[in-house]
């Protein structure tokens, strides 16, 4: 998202800086994906009724952000007049374009914002941060915002023009820059379409191919059945063995992989290994220190020794049921002693 | 364990005058804070309490805390009980009973003791105890509770966990019965010293000694009572013969906790009644002004 905002609270912008934009284009496709699908959900307001008799209708939008049905629009145009049926404002046939999105504020805010990127193109890399980047993107959101719902429209027309007026280089440039770059993109999937297309070619004529060599030694033996001097049985053996050699060759073909020089680590294949024994590194040698812990109180017992001391006949012994999960009465015993022992002493100095 | 908990670094304090100069300035705190709302007709300083009332209420209201945990269905375990305890008088440390009315603290004392403690209570049963109310009133109860629970662990400054001195006191009965045979029966020992214990929660000792020291000083004053003489158990078995010093700071400690406790009187109940209705007058004027 670019730069998300809370559109119900006009006074307070909360700006949420995600750190990141999502491209345009990238943007434009994932909103395609919210395409109408329902058929008989939105009718047109003029004609109502035929938009349900005809699913294949379509919706057109205008610049006001309402929808028409085709036939309506041109009906509308026939008569000449041209204001919009619910808000009246003054029309051209050019401006209506194929309804994409279900709901049709979606359709004009689309509309209104391709035409004021075409104005406001800076990318990332014009600004020096982060920071700035994203102020100029929340000014973008704002004219959006504003146009789309009749907000201040004057100001903001205003305040385009004048943005026009200070960046037209600028906005040239990049302009330029990004046609060059859509160039080069489209130019990228014609080829890899190309590169496709040959090698489905390939694989159509290897199977032609075979398939003709295959008829080729079955017409072969029947000519050779009807003119040779030999028998039968040995012409039929010499025609299995020729048909098995074809199969071989077209199995071979099927697995001649391409010979490479890499690995797929990227090591070539030529590439020899020495058998040396690796040179040895010296480092200090690791000594195990025990944890030492300040309990400001007398020590405490090892687990292990409370048996021996004899402090496991004073706890409760562990009943069968307990020691199956694992407990043992020294644990307890354990316990209480260092809770006891913990802090005994006077806390500070 | 105790020696690196929170209890340890931030809930031990130097002295009773530390304690007492802390509630101090939460009363003060809460008398310029409701000085500065708005002048309201009928306000001034003569309606706030007094420290001395505050302290009344709150040794009322600990009292009866202690109560609803006796009387609680199921039985609730000591360590719960020590836990709330030690909640309500850290909660009152840095704010004022004027603020914050401790008749609901301290059921979110309790309910949050629980929780803590892994005494699993469902919230309608925990105010299903409360057996003076109605069931809507219980349920009023909950809802406050469940509001005032997160300020509560906001001003425990989210240290949740509380050492009590009940399993240090176990494991001084264990080590005597293994360590030291001069006392023949370490058991006759337990009652006095339970009794002590649950006096000490009623004081400040958790906030100024170490739970083993105050195990350890519940010991030994149940054993000279009994007319037992266990100077040499600190001597040889907790290993202090040559360490003078700390013995002295140890004998020191054990006399100021039991100072303390002898300094401890149960409320009065004309002085409760008194401060609990200027308490009263006082929330009424400005719980509706501070929500």
């Amino acid at each position: 998202m670019i730069c998300g905002r809370d559109h119900g609270d006009q006074n307070t912008a909360q700006i949420v800086d995600l750190g990141f934009t999502l491209h345009r284009r990238r943007r434009n496709r994932l909103l395609k994906s919210v395409v109408q699908t329902e058929m008989d959900e939105q009718g047109c307001p003029r004609c109502k009724t035929t938009k349900y008799r005809n699913p294949s209708l379509k919706l057109m939008v205008n610049v006001c952000g309402h929808t028409l049905c085709e036939n309506c629009v041109e009906m509308l145009f026939v008569r000449g007049s041209s204001n919009c049926v619910q808000c009246d404002t003054p029309l051209r046939k050019s401006n209506f374009r194929v309804q994409l999105f279900e709901d049709p504020t979606v359709d004009k805010e689309v509309e209104i914002r391709k035409k004021v990127l075409k104005i406001y193109n800076k990318r990332d890399f014009d600004f020096p941060s982060l920071r700035e980047y994203n102020d100029y993107l929340e000014q973008v959101e704002d004219i959006v915002y504003n146009l789309t719902n009749n907000v201040d429209v004057e100001n903001t027309k205003l305040r385009m023009e004048q943005y026009q007026r200070e960046n037209r280089d600028v906005i040239q440039r990049n302009k330029a820059k990004l046609t060059r770059e859509q160039e080069e993109l489209e130019e990228l999937l014609l080829q890899e379409q190309q590169s496709n297309e040959q090698r489905r070619l390939e694989v159509l004529q290897e199977e032609q191919r075979q398939l003709q060599a295959k008829r080729k030694n079955k017409q072969a033996l029947l000519d050779e059945l009807e003119q040779s001097q030999l028998p039968a049985t040995l012409l039929l053996a010499q025609h299995k063995v020729r048909a098995a050699q074809l199969e071989t060759q077209i199995e071979q073909q099927k697995q001649a992989v391409k010979p490479t020089s890499l690995f797929s680590t990227g090591i070539h294949m030529r590439q020899t290994v020495s058998l040396q024994p690796v040179t040895k590194i010296e480092d200090v040698l690791y000594h195990y220190r025990p944890l030492q812990v300040e309990t400001y109180g007398p020590p405490v017992p090892e687990l292990e020794q409370l048996g021996r001391l004899g402090y496991l006949n004073h706890v409760r012994a562990a009943v069968t049921q307990d020691t199956a999960g694992g407990y043992t009465s020294g644990l307890a015993c354990y316990r209480a002693i260092q809770d006891a022992f913990s802090g005994l002493f006077p806390l500070r100095g | 364990m105790f020696h690196n908990s929170s209890q340890k670094k931030y809930w031990i304090f130097k002295s009773e005058d530390e304690l007492e100069h802390m509630r101090c300035k939460a009363n003060q705190k809460f008398r310029n804070k409701a000085l500065e709302s708005g002048k309201k007709p009928g306000v001034s300083e003569s309606m706030f309490l007094q420290r001395h009332e505050e302290d009344v209420l709150f040794r009322h209201y600990e009292r009866r805390l202690l109560e609803f945990c006796n009387a609680f269905k199921p039985t609730m375990p000591k360590s719960v009980v020590g836990t709330a305890l030690m909640y309500f008088r850290r909660f009152y440390l840095s704010n004022s009973v004027m603020e914050y009315h401790p008749r609901i603290i301290m059921l979110t004392c309790t309910y949050l003791a629980c929780k803590v403690d892994e005494f699993n209570v469902s919230c309608t049963q925990f105010v299903g105890n409360l057996v003076q109310e109605t069931p809507a009133g219980q349920e009023r109860v909950l809802e406050q509770i469940l509001e005032y629970e997160l300020l509560l662990i906001q001003q425990l400054n989210f240290h949740l966990v509380v050492h009590n001195p009940y399993r240090p006191m176990e494991g001084l009965l264990i080590d005597l019965k293994t360590r030291y045979p001069t006392l023949e029966s370490p058991e006759s020992l337990r009652k006095t010293a339970d009794d002590f214990l649950t006096q000490a929660a009623m004081t400040d000792a958790g906030l100024l000694f170490s739970p083993s020291q105050i195990a350890l000083t519940a010991i030994l004053n149940s054993a000279s009572r009994a007319g037992l003489n266990m100077e040499s158990y600190l001597t040889q078995c907790l290993g202090l013969k040559e360490e003078k010093e700390t013995l002295s700071k140890m004998y020191d400690s054990m006399r100021r906790m039991k100072t303390l406790l002898k300094k401890y009187e149960p409320p009065k109940l004309e002085e409760v009644n008194i401060s609990k209705q200027r308490l009263e007058r006082i929330h009424a004027e400005f719980a509706s002004s501070s929500k």
